[in-house]
């Protein structure tokens, strides 16, 4: 594994804890808080709906990065191009979706425990997804000058490591947000 | 030539071991104070089994530090090496399986020690809720009185002795500790809202007396000063305070607080220094009582043959401070009650 | 075994050397900047102690308000923790570690340039508190709701500082684990490394794991004092033991985060100065990553006294944590078990260390019965546990690392007598100003307070230990005399004056910009043994004249 790669898997892992300390906000409060714990009164019900289709486009977008990946691997620059910035695309997409379902609850970081926590976990993704669209950014550019092959792309697979993580962060927070309630 | 080296050895020894010896001197022989509760004694004993163990441990490796200095340092020019040991896999499992068995006895002591110690009684003597707040108390009382803060003074908590005392501990802010060093035990306040239930610390304690706390988890910028003070007395005079408090009468006095006025007295060569003192009458005062000479000595007042006071005694030269409950007008006498010859005049005006 | 010195200059320009200082990234250069500057901060953090000290040797206010005095102990316990001794330690494994591993820097060096970096701007801002109304005041471990609620900017900024070193932290655990895994010479497999690289190992290990839920907790918390947050103020809903357990899920790995590397520096120091090898490396090793796991299951022993804590279990894991420990000192004695010692300077840091630390351990482990607890919980006794593990065993780590690693670093050894007057300055002025607290705190006096009664009893014991942080203080007056004396004319110290096996002592002193001309073989974890000794000698083992598998197949970038 490219010492690089390495780098950038450590780092995934330190982001992982930096979630799971968030995490574990969301669990104690909903597992301390009386009452029911939903948005507060007054506010809109969370929208499964939205959610469930922003979870599908961040995930179509970890198969278009993967196929971005293995264009690459096979030498098509190509193909790598157009599937990054479909990836960034979709990425900026997911970003939009989040924006606009923020402006539709009705409740904010300040209205009680749920607001926290709630804001805290997506926003911090919502955070984390605008990193990746960075690093989607910058391969793409990086792509576009001619600066991959198959033999050098370490850049790429580092960012779509990064771009699955936080798919699989997504995952984490729609299930425990959304679903789990 | 062996005596000069051995002795020369010793000598490093001792040299190295003596300032060690001393600052374990200094530092009062690690003990806890005496306990004053049943759950203080609990945890006494087990500190004590703790303590000897680590004593134990402690002399076994720092002697082998030191003998390793003394032994095994290379003499000037030589330049050979010693035995290249890697390993032993025994002695590794040896020392890891003595450890281990340590542990899970201390272990095992600590948690006989801790259901001891966390045990509720059925009916406990009295109940009260401990408000704790920035940087002061509140003691509210089961049966109703309240002690409201004094300001100055540490507000005081009554309670009766040899009976379960179990208190309510309740943080109207931030988080707070009710700790009485003499009781051997602590536990905090924190505010958990609606979140959880208030923490509870049950205690009994042994012997009456005045016990000063202070709270012990930090709160911001008056945490010094959050003071407060037991007063632990017999079931009658307890029922007589609480009555008296529920009444609205001031209760009778408890001893406790800071001194309105201080007495200083001092003893040496078997003589007071002073023939006599003055004080207010109604009024709570202090003798600062400081004992010059390795002779015990103390002050006691007494009104005619009775003993209206009786100070802790000071057996080596040292200080105390006696918190002396209001006297009425009249003349009085203190004495030493071990030198009758000791003996001053008492006067106290209204 | 010795190597010629080159002195290649890239390109023909002349480099001002304060552009090339700041913009370097060679890893020894970090490594002096980091330890430079957790200097300038221990001596900040110093000072305050000093403060604390003398306001508190006798009763009454003498010259510190109770707001100033909260100050000093939250400024000093966060500065020395977060920009002592964790980097003055990181300096020296990124000076160290790529030449113990035969590599010419660092995985990262632009990364290992900016963690550097963000060091004295993360402390700037901390301390910057005071120039904009008071700094933090609430301990360095901030306990909810007290920083949820407190005025002025003092407190945000200390969250920020701490925000930016975690950072620094996290990437340059990211930088030790790449380079260790990833750029070890040939012949160096993972059990012929030297013992310093593996405990730098789990410390980044542990950095890496821990150190985003503090940044987790600090984010939530600033949401909290700034966004309305409810995340641990229970007058809004929030919880303030979730505080503390996020806070200490972090900060019981960085207790030994703390310490890994010091006992990292003895463990390369007492088997040199014994001239025998370290007695049990591969149990050692198995200890420290036990250490390292078991580091994550006992955080709430901090927290016995809050009645919101499963006792038994965090009592169970904390007490096993001292078989690992044990295990470690008993090595370590086997060490100098019929060694010839050799009591120069690096050596007494190290003895200092093993006995510091043992004192330490015992009241940590006194600490982990809850009853026990429950007595001495945030009172001197605690006070007395951390300074003889954290000042006790890491910072003697530290010094011992700078007796021993200094002639490689300048060329220059620094000067002995002098050595030996800081060390048993240092030695008993630390004895005797933590040693009493552990009577204080059994005594009930509690920490953080800034004032207490002349009644109590405490005073006698207050003001040894004043005296005691002072003479701490005036060994350093030796120590800095000699660093400075021996920069300007010190005596040279040639590639190896310890006689040490491990690679560093392989190169110049210091080393040339690339580090190494050329490498030993390596077939143990002692690779500069043979070339002093021979082959010949009778404690060359069968074993490490073996290759192995790897000694043909390792590349530079190859498989992890």
């Amino acid at each position: 594994m490219p010492t690089a790669l390495l780098g950038m898997l450590l780092f995934i892992a330190s982001e992982v804890m930096f979630f799971s300390g968030l995490f574990a906000t969301y669990f104690n409060a909903r597992a301390t808080t009386p009452g029911a714990w939903g948005p507060p009164e007054g506010a809109h019900e969370l929208e499964l709906v939205l959610a469930g289709t922003l979870t599908a486009i961040l995930l179509a977008s970890s198969f278009t990065m993967q196929f971005g990946v293995w264009a690459v691997r096979r030498g098509d620059t190509g193909k790598l191009k157009m599937w990054t910035g479909i990836t960034l695309a979709l990425g900026v997409l997911f970003l939009l979706g989040q924006i606009y379902d923020y402006s539709q609850l009705g409740f904010g970081i300040a209205d009680g425990v749920f607001g926290t926590t709630f804001y805290t976990l997506t926003g911090f993704h919502g955070a984390h997804v605008f990193g990746g669209t960075v690093g989607l950014t910058i391969i793409l550019a990086r792509a576009m000058r001619g600066q991959f092959s198959a033999r050098n792309h370490v850049a790429v697979e580092a960012v779509s490591m990064y771009w699955h993580f936080v798919d699989v962060v997504w995952i984490a927070v729609f299930s425990t947000i959304y679903l789990l309630r | 030539m062996q005596p000069t080296v051995a002795s020369s050895r010793l000598r490093k020894i001792l040299r190295a071991g003596a300032p060690m010896f001393l600052i374990g001197l200094l530092a009062g022989c690690l003990l806890p104070p005496e306990p004053k509760t049943e759950v203080g004694k609990d945890v006494f004993n087990l500190y004590i089994v703790v303590l000897v163990l680590a004593g134990i441990v402690f002399v076994a490796v720092e002697g082998f530090i030191v003998y390793a200095i003394v032994r095994y340092r290379r003499k000037p020019g030589d330049d050979t090496l010693p035995e290249q040991h890697h390993g032993n896999t025994k002695v590794e499992i040896i020392w890891t399986l003595i450890p281990t068995v340590i542990v899970f006895i201390l272990f095992g002591f600590s948690m006989a020690t801790l259901s001891e110690i966390e045990a509720r009684s059925e009916n406990p003597g009295v109940v009260v809720q401990v408000d704790g707040f920035q940087w002061d108390w509140t003691f509210r009382y089961e049966d109703g009185p309240v002690i409201e803060p004094r300001g100055n003074e540490p507000p005081v908590l009554a309670v009766p002795v040899g009976e379960p005392v179990r208190l309510v501990l309740n943080s109207l802010d931030v988080n707070h500790a009710f700790y009485v060093p003499q009781f051997l035990i602590k536990r905090d306040l924190i505010d958990l809202g609606e979140n959880g239930p208030d923490n509870e610390l049950e205690f009994t304690i042994t012997e009456a007396g005045t016990y000063a706390g202070q709270c012990a988890e930090f709160c911001g910028e008056a945490h010094a000063d959050m003071k407060f003070v037991v007063e632990a007395m017999e079931r009658e005079a307890f029922d007589e305070y609480m009555a008296a408090l529920a009444s609205g009468e001031t209760p009778p006095p408890t001893g406790g607080g800071e001194c309105s006025t201080t007495i200083e007295i001092k003893a040496n060569n078997t003589q007071f220094d002073i023939g006599e003192f003055k004080v207010p009458a109604d009024t709570d005062f202090c003798i600062a009582f400081e004992n010059q000479e390795a002779v015990p000595h103390n002050v006691a007042i007494y009104d005619g043959g009775e003993a209206i006071f009786t100070g802790e005694f000071v057996n080596e030269p040292g200080s105390i401070t006696y918190n002396v409950p209001a006297l009425p007008a009249g003349e009085f006498r203190f004495i030493c009650d071990a030198h009758p010859a000791m003996v001053g005049d008492v006067t106290v005006t209204e | 075994m010795a190597t010629t010195t080159l002195e290649p200059r890239a390109g023909t320009y002349q480099r001002s050397w304060v552009l090339d200082w700041l913009t370097t990234v060679d890893h020894k250069k970090i490594g002096i900047l980091y330890i430079v500057n957790s200097f300038l901060f221990f001596f900040a953090a110093g000072i305050l102690a000093l403060l604390i000290r003398s306001e508190l040797a006798i009763p009454g206010i003498q010259f510190l308000d109770q707001n100033t005095y909260n100050q000093a102990f939250t400024m000093h316990g966060t500065i020395m923790l977060f920009l002592f001794i964790i980097p003055a330690l990181s300096g020296f494994g990124n000076y160290i570690v790529p030449l113990q591993l035969g590599a010419p820097d660092m995985a990262f060096p632009r990364i290992n340039a900016l963690s550097f970096w963000l060091l004295p701007l993360g402390g700037l801002l901390i301390f910057s508190g005071y120039l904009f109304g008071g700094a933090a005041a609430e301990g360095w471990t901030g306990y909810a709701p007290l920083t949820n609620r407190s005025e002025g900017v003092g407190t945000d900024l200390w969250i920020i500082g701490l925000a930016l070193v975690g950072t620094a932290s996290i990437l340059g655990a990211v930088n030790f684990i790449a380079t260790i895994f990833k750029m070890r010479a040939p012949g160096m497999t993972l059990f012929r490394m030297p013992i310093f690289v593996w405990t730098m190992l789990v410390t980044a290990v542990l950095i890496l794991l821990a150190t985003p839920v503090l940044a987790a907790g600090l984010i939530a918390l600033f949401i909290d004092r700034n966004y309305g947050g409810s995340f641990f103020d229970p007058s809004v809903g929030g919880n303030p033991v979730l505080w503390q357990h996020i806070f200490w899920f972090f900060g019981h790995p960085e207790v030994y985060i703390v310490i890994l590397p010091a006992m990292g520096v003895v463990s390369e120091i007492l088997p040199v100065f014994s001239r025998k090898p370290l007695f049990g490396y591969r149990a050692f090793v198995f200890a420290t990553i036990a250490i390292g796991l078991l580091s994550f299951s006992v955080w709430a022993h901090h927290m016995f006294t809050t009645g919101s804590v499963l006792l038994p279990f965090f009592s169970f894991m904390t007490a096993l944590i001292a078989i690992p420990t044990g295990i470690k000192m008993f090595n370590w004695l086997a060490t100098l078990w019929r060694g010839k010692l050799i009591l120069a300077t690096p050596m007494l840091f190290a003895l200092g260390f093993l006995s510091m630390f043992l004192i330490g351990g015992i009241s940590g482990v006194m600490l982990a019965s809850p009853p026990i607890d429950f007595h001495v919980q945030d009172t001197y006794f605690v006070v007395a546990h951390l300074h003889y593990v954290f000042f006790g065993g890491s910072v003697f780590g530290v010094f011992a690392a700078m007796y021993y690693w200094f002639p490689k670093m300048t060329g220059r050894k620094l000067n002995e007598p002098l050595g030996k007057i800081h060390f048993w300055m240092h030695f008993i002025g630390f004895n005797l100003a933590f040693f009493p607290m552990h009577q204080l705190g059994l005594d009930g006096m509690p920490r953080r307070i800034s004032d207490y009664s002349p009644d109590a009893g405490w005073t006698l014991l207050n003001m040894v230990s004043t005296v005691g942080a002072f003479l701490v203080a005036a060994s350093i007056i030796p120590f800095l005399i000699n660093v400075i004396a021996t920069f300007i004319n010190g005596e040279p110290a040639g590639d190896n004056p310890w006689e040490g096996n491990t690679l560093e002592w392989a190169t110049t002193s210091p080393p040339p910009a690339y580090n190494f001309d050329r490498l030993p073989p390596i077939h143990s974890e002692r690779p500069l043994f043979f070339l002093t000794h021979g082959h010949g000698h009778a404690a060359v083992r069968p074993e490490d004249l073996e290759e192995t598998a790897e000694d043909d197949v390792e590349r530079r970038d190859g498989a992890v």
